[in-house]
């Protein structure tokens, strides 16, 4: 990598703070200011424009890490298993993030903080195997086979993610029907300003993504160039 | 108005929560960059 690379990525970076800072601003504005609030539920509802972008940015966090850990499995290329780690962390901090506003939510509309309800114990399952990956993932160095077998564990967690969003229609639950995604369409149970707000944020906490990913992969190559030179330095005395 | 406290509870924790993590990963990345310095100037003086 030459310098005007690395300026050429600081720059990116900066337009990416920028933008996310931006959208995350739009997105307060239209949450606490233009949002009309919701009749049966009132104030209390407008936790969901964090709680689903939270979900939305773990699902695809988790995706990522699903297709990264098949391709790392496929190719043997340490660059997959890079990308692999960075988006599980990134994922187990919005499923934490989830778990934590969807109880806050739930105590004063339910009257518990707490159900085991099919979808709140789907999610609580994956954000253990997401843990788990990461538990194994520290404790193996990059190539070993524990790192294929985080791959692999990475892959199967995946799975459960179908099963959390389509439970609350298999099950009885006491969590709420979809509504962004629903049978009548993308966005028809929802009114428009709900919606665009919605989206505000869902947009905000994507860019939030692609930033973080973005220090967490250098993090870990610089992790990899830091191992390297420890190693010639130990041979080298 | 009702509820007011869950709402800023929530809030509070979304913000903390990133705020938090992304002081975690910069104080990781300080912490590597200072070790990669640190070799590249052990290796440069015995090579």
């Amino acid at each position: 990598m030459n310098d005007s690379d690395t300026v050429e990525e600081q720059e990116e970076s900066s337009i990416l703070v920028w933008l996310t800072g931006l959208t995350f601003l739009a997105a307060m504005v239209a949450v606490f200011i233009y949002v009309p609030t919701e009749r049966t539920e009132g104030v209390i509802q407008r936790i969901m424009y964090f709680h689903i972008p939270c979900a939305w940015l773990s699902f695809f966090a988790f995706f990522v890490v699903f297709i990264c850990s098949i391709l790392f499995l496929w190719k043997k290329d340490r660059e997959w298993d890079i990308y692999a780690h960075a988006s599980a962390g990134i994922g187990v901090v919005f499923c934490s993030l989830v778990l934590i506003t969807g109880p806050i939510w739930a105590r004063p509309i339910w009257g518990a903080w707490w159900v085991w309800d099919a979808r709140l114990t789907s999610t609580l399952i994956l954000w253990i195997i997401y843990v788990s990956y990461l538990m194994l993932r520290s404790q193996s160095d990059a190539g070993s086979m524990r790192a294929r077998y985080a791959a692999v564990l990475g892959i199967v967690g995946f799975l459960d993610i179908p099963l959390i969003h389509f439970s609350v229609l298999w099950w009885r639950s006491f969590h709420p029907q979809p509504k962004v995604i629903s049978s009548e369409g993308i966005g028809k149970g929802m009114e428009t300003g709900m919606l665009a707000t919605l989206g505000i944020s869902l947009c905000a906490f994507t860019l939030l993504y692609f930033l973080l990913m973005g220090v967490r992969v250098r993090q870990e190559k610089l992790k990899d160039e830091v191992d390297r030179l420890k190693r010639e330095t130990l041979y080298s005395s | 108005m009702d509820n007011l406290g869950f709402l800023f509870a929530a809030n509070a924790f979304v913000w903390g929560g990133i705020i938090f993590y992304v002081h975690t990963l910069k104080q990781r990345s300080r912490a590597l960059e200072k070790d990669l310095e640190i070799l590249k100037e052990t290796l440069s003086k015995e090579g």
